[in-house]
C-alpha cells in the first residue's frame, strides 16, 4: 500500500513542478503541433505535379511541338523552352528544372524517312523525388509517342484497333499499390515521421525532467518524497508525462488516419496500443540513459544524437535489409524501428495481433532497461556526486 | 591620430580577449564538445556507413505464373535478370504469395494470367498484374522499374516493329538513382548548421544561467566559432565526400568560398536564435526537431517547385536552405561557383540581417534582468 502512496506523492510533486515550470509541456505540445502542421501542409499535394522540364527544340517542326505539348499535358510535367543547350544545362545544374529533353534537328524528316532519330534527355537525380518522377514521366512519354507514330503507320496499312495494340504494346502492366493506392507521399512520409518525432520528444523530455532533479540538486527531496523508493519516485514522476504523451499520440493517430484519411487496412485501436507501448519503451530508454550518464547535459546530448539516428535507422526511407549487415543489428536498439514494423503490419497489411506481436514484445522488452542502471541512478540521486554543469 | 590608434589597440585587445575566452569556454564544456566533435565530425561518417549501398539490388519478389506457358516462364526469367528484382519465390496461387508478402519475405508480387501465352501468340494484348509493397517507396520504385524493363524487353521481341524514334536517357549526376549520393550531399551542410546552433545555444544558456556578462563583442565571440567551423566545415564538405568516395565535381577553392559565406551566416543565425534559450539544456527539447525539418526545407527530396508558398518563405530563415542547394549544385552537379551566386548572395544578406538582429537582441537582454535559474525547482517541493 505504501508503494502506491509513494507513487501518488511523487506524481503530485511532478504535477506541481510542471505547473511551475512548463518548459516540458511547451516543448512536447509545440514540437508535435508544429510537426503535424508542417507535414500535413508541406506535402499537401501528395504527389508533386507540374515538375519543370526543359525543352531544347532544335527541330521546330509540328512533330516536335506536338511532343512538347504532350509532355506539358501530363500531370507530372510542365515544359520550359530553352533556346540552346548551354542555358538548359545551367538550369539543370542549379536544380531549376528537373530534366532536359533535347529534340534533334531534322527530327520530323528523319521520322518520315525512317532514319530513327534519337531524342536525348538528361535528368538531375540529385533532387530525388523530382528527378525520379521527371524521369518516369519522360520515359512514359517517349514510349507513348513512339507508339503513336507506329499506330498511324499500322492504321494506314488497314489493321484493326485490337491487332494494332497487340503489335505496339503486347504486354500491359496493371500496377497495384498495396497500402497506398495513390502513391501518396504525404501519407507515406507523415505517417511514419510523426511517430518518429513523438519518440524523439518522449526521450528528450523524460531525460530532461529526470536529469533536472540531479542538475538542480533536488534529487534527494525527489527520493524522500517517495519514501526513499527509487522505483516509486520514477514511476510517479513519469505518470503525468505518460498520460500527456499518450493523449498527444492518440490525437495524432486519429488526425492522420481518421481526418486526413491516410490508408489504414487494420484497426486504429491497435495503433493506439502500439503508440502507448512505444511511449513506455522510449521512457524506459530515457531512464536508462539518465542512469548511465547522470549528468543532464551529457545525457541530453547523447539522447539527441540517439533519437536523430532513429529516423535513418527505422528503415522507412531506405530499407534496413539493404544496409550493411553490421548496421542492420544496430537498428533494433530503437523503439521506433519496432513501432515502424508494427505500423506497416497494421496499416498496410491489416494483419492484426498475429502479425505484430513480436514487435510489441520487443518494445515491451525495452522496459527492462532501467533495471540495469537502477543502482547507479539511485546512488547519483542520493549522493549527488556528479558534476552539475 | 594617436587617439585613434589607441582606440583601435584597445578595441582589438578587448576583441582578442573575448575571442580567446570563448574558445576556452568551448573546450571546457563537455556537452559542447560532444555536439561539435562527436556529432559534427562523427555523424557525416556514420551516415556514409549506414547508406553505404545506395540502392536495393535484387529485391525478392514472388511470381505467380498461372499461364504455365513458355512466354510466362521467359517473362519471369527476364524479371529475374533485372538488377532491381530477384524472382525468389514461384507461387502456385495468389494466397501463397500474399502470405509471403505479409511475412515480409517478398516486397512485390507479379501475377501472370492464364491467357498470357495465348494472347501473345495470337497477337493480342496480354495483361500482367503487379502488387507493390508500399511500406517503403524504394520497393515500389524497384518493382516498377524492374517490371517496366522486362516489359520493354519482351515487347521489342514480340512486336517486331521498328522504333520510329529512339531515346537516350542520361542521369548525369547520380547515375543509378543512388540513395547515398543524394542523401549524404544534402545532410552534410545541415550537420554544420545544426551542430553549431546547438553548441552556441548551450554556451549562451550557460552564460545566462551563470549571469555572466553577455554584453561583450559579438564579433569576438563569433570569430571563435567561425574559426572552429571553418575547420569542421572543410572536413565535412571536402574531406568526408573524399573518404566516402562520393562524387566531387569541383575544386576545393569553390567549396572554401561557399564555406566562407555559409559558416559566417550560420554564426550570425546561431547568435540570433540562441538568444531565445534561457537555460543550457533546453535547446534540445525545444529545437532538436528542426533538424529533419531543415533537411526537408532544402528541397532535396520534395521538389521546390511543389513547396507551398508559406513554407517557401519560411525556408529562407535558414542558411542551410541556400547552402545545401549551392553545395549540391557545385559539388555534385559541377555547376561552378558562378552559378551559385544567387545562393551566396542570399547567405550574405542573411549574415547582415542576423548580425544586426543579434546585436539588437543583445541590447534588449542586457537591459532586462536575467530570470531566476529555475523557479520551479527552487520553490517547489
Amino acid at each position: 500500500m505504501d508503494f502506491i502512496k509513494n507513487i501518488k506523492a511523487s506524481m503530485c510533486r511532478e504535477i506541481r513542478l510542471i505547473r511551475q515550470r512548463p518548459v516540458c509541456l511547451i516543448a512536447a505540445l509545440g514540437t508535435m503541433t508544429f510537426c503535424m502542421v508542417f507535414f500535413l501542409t508541406f506535402l499537401k499535394d501528395g504527389v508533386p505535379g507540374e515538375l519543370p522540364i526543359g525543352i531544347v527544340d532544335c527541330d521546330n517542326s509540328s512533330l516536335s511541338r506536338n511532343l512538347t505539348r504532350q509532355i506539358d499535358a501530363t500531370q507530372l510535367g510542365k515544359t520550359i523552352r530553352f533556346n540552346d543547350y548551354a542555358q538548359a544545362r545551367e538550369a539543370l545544374q542549379t536544380g531549376k528544372i528537373n530534366a532536359v529533353c533535347v529534340i534533334p534537328d531534322m527530327l520530323y524528316d528523319d521520322v518520315l524517312s525512317g532514319r530513327q532519330p534519337t531524342i536525348t534527355f538528361y535528368v538531375n537525380t540529385m533532387y530525388y523525388i523530382g528527378g525520379a518522377l521527371a524521369y518516369k514521366d519522360l520515359l512514359t512519354m517517349m514510349n507513348l509517342s513512339a507508339g503513336g507514330v507506329q499506330r498511324e503507320l499500322l492504321k494506314a496499312k488497314g489493321m484493326d484497333e485490337e491487332a494494332i495494340m497487340g503489335r505496339i504494346q503486347p504486354i500491359v502492366i496493371d500496377a497495384h499499390y498495396i497500402g497506398n493506392a495513390m502513391t501518396d507521399y504525404r501519407a507515406y512520409l507523415t505517417g511514419t515521421l510523426i511517430p518518429g518525432f513523438l519518440e524523439m520528444t518522449v526521450i528528450l523530455v523524460t531525460v530532461f525532467a529526470l536529469g533536472s532533479e540531479l542538475k538542480y540538486g533536488t534529487s534527494r527531496t525527489f527520493l524522500e518524497n517517495a519514501g526513499g523508493s527509487m522505483t516509486a519516485a520514477i514511476t510517479g514522476k513519469l505518470i503525468p508525462y505518460t498520460i500527456l504523451f499518450t493523449i498527444i499520440g492518440i490525437i495524432c493517430d486519429t488526425i492522420l488516419y481518421r481526418h486526413a484519411g491516410f490508408p489504414m487496412e487494420g484497426y486504429l485501436c491497435n495503433l493506439y496500443l502500439g503508440t502507448f507501448v512505444m511511449i513506455l519503451a522510449c521512457e524506459a530508454m530515457a531512464v536508462f540513459l539518465t542512469g548511465a550518464m547522470p549528468v543532464l547535459r551529457t545525457a541530453l546530448c547523447i539522447s539527441a544524437l540517439y533519437s536523430i539516428l532513429a529516423f535513418t535507422l527505422a528503415g522507412f526511407t531506405f530499407p534496413v535489409e539493404a544496409l550493411p549487415p553490421y548496421i542492420q543489428g544496430l537498428s533494433t536498439i530503437f523503439p521506433f524501428r519496432h513501432f515502424y514494423l508494427m505500423l506497416v503490419q497494421e496499416t498496410v497489411f491489416g494483419s492484426g495481433f498475429e502479425g505484430w506481436y513480436p514487435q510489441l514484445v520487443s518494445m515491451a522488452a525495452f522496459m527492462l532497461l532501467p533495471a540495469v542502471t537502477h543502482k547507479r541512478l539511485y546512488k547519483a540521486c542520493e549522493l549527488q556526486n556528479f558534476p552539475k554543469n | 591620430m594617436k587617439k585613434i590608434f589607441s582606440n583601435i589597440k584597445h578595441w582589438s585587445s578587448a576583441w582578442y580577449g573575448t575571442f580567446s575566452e570563448e574558445l576556452r569556454n568551448i573546450f571546457n564544456d563537455s556537452g559542447v564538445l560532444i555536439v561539435f566533435f562527436v556529432a559534427g565530425l562523427g555523424y557525416p561518417l556514420l551516415f556514409g556507413l549506414i547508406f553505404k549501398n545506395g540502392t536495393i539490388d535484387d529485391m525478392p519478389i514472388a511470381v505467380v505464373d498461372n499461364s504455365h506457358s513458355l512466354a510466362g516462364r521467359e517473362f519471369s526469367r527476364t524479371l529475374d535478370a533485372t538488377p532491381e528484382i530477384s524472382a525468389k519465390y514461384h507461387c502456385a496461387n495468389m494466397e501463397e504469395a500474399q502470405s509471403l508478402m505479409r511475412q515480409r519475405k517478398v516486397h512485390g508480387i507479379v501475377m501472370i494470367p492464364e491467357d498470357f501465352g495465348d494472347c501473345l501468340a495470337r497477337g493480342g494484348q496480354a495483361h500482367i498484374s503487379t502488387y507493390a509493397d508500399m511500406s517503403s517507396f524504394l520497393y515500389y520504385k524497384n518493382l516498377t522499374m524492374g517490371t517496366n524493363m522486362a516489359m520493354l524487353h519482351e515487347m521489342h521481341r514480340h512486336s517486331g516493329l521498328p522504333q520510329p524514334v529512339r531515346y537516350e536517357a542520361n542521369l548525369p549526376y547520380n547515375r543509378n538513382l543512388s540513395y547515398t549520393i543524394f542523401f549524404i550531399a544534402a545532410v552534410l551542410p545541415i550537420v554544420i548548421q545544426q551542430t553549431m546552433f546547438y553548441g552556441v545555444s548551450m554556451l549562451s544558456g550557460t552564460m545566462r544561467e551563470e549571469n555572466r556578462n553577455m554584453n561583450t563583442s559579438l564579433s569576438g565571440r563569433g570569430a571563435a566559432y567561425w574559426l572552429l567551423y571553418m575547420g569542421i566545415g572543410t572536413y565535412t564538405l571536402s574531406l568526408v565526400p573524399e573518404i566516402l568516395g562520393l562524387p566531387q565535381n569541383c575544386g576545393f577553392g569553390s567549396i572554401f568560398v561557399l564555406l566562407l559565406f555559409y559558416v559566417t551566416a550560420c554564426v550570425a543565425f546561431s547568435f540570433t536564435f540562441s538568444s531565445m534559450i534561457r537555460h543550457r539544456e533546453t535547446v534540445f527539447i525545444l529545437f532538436l526537431f528542426m533538424s529533419p525539418i531543415c533537411l526537408f526545407l532544402t528541397g532535396f527530396s520534395w521538389p521546390t517547385s511543389s513547396f507551398p508558398e508559406f513554407w517557401k518563405i519560411f525556408s529562407y530563415i535558414f542558411p542551410s536552405t541556400f547552402a545545401t542547394r549551392a553545395f549540391i549544385n557545385i559539388n555534385s552537379a559541377g555547376a561552378g561557383l558562378g552559378l551559385a551566386v544567387p545562393q551566396l548572395t542570399a547567405l550574405a544578406v542573411q549574415t547582415i540581417a542576423y548580425y544586426i538582429l543579434s546585436n539588437l537582441l543583445l541590447l534588449r537582454t542586457a537591459r532586462s534582468k536575467t530570470p531566476a535559474l529555475c523557479p520551479g525547482l527552487e520553490s517547489g517541493s
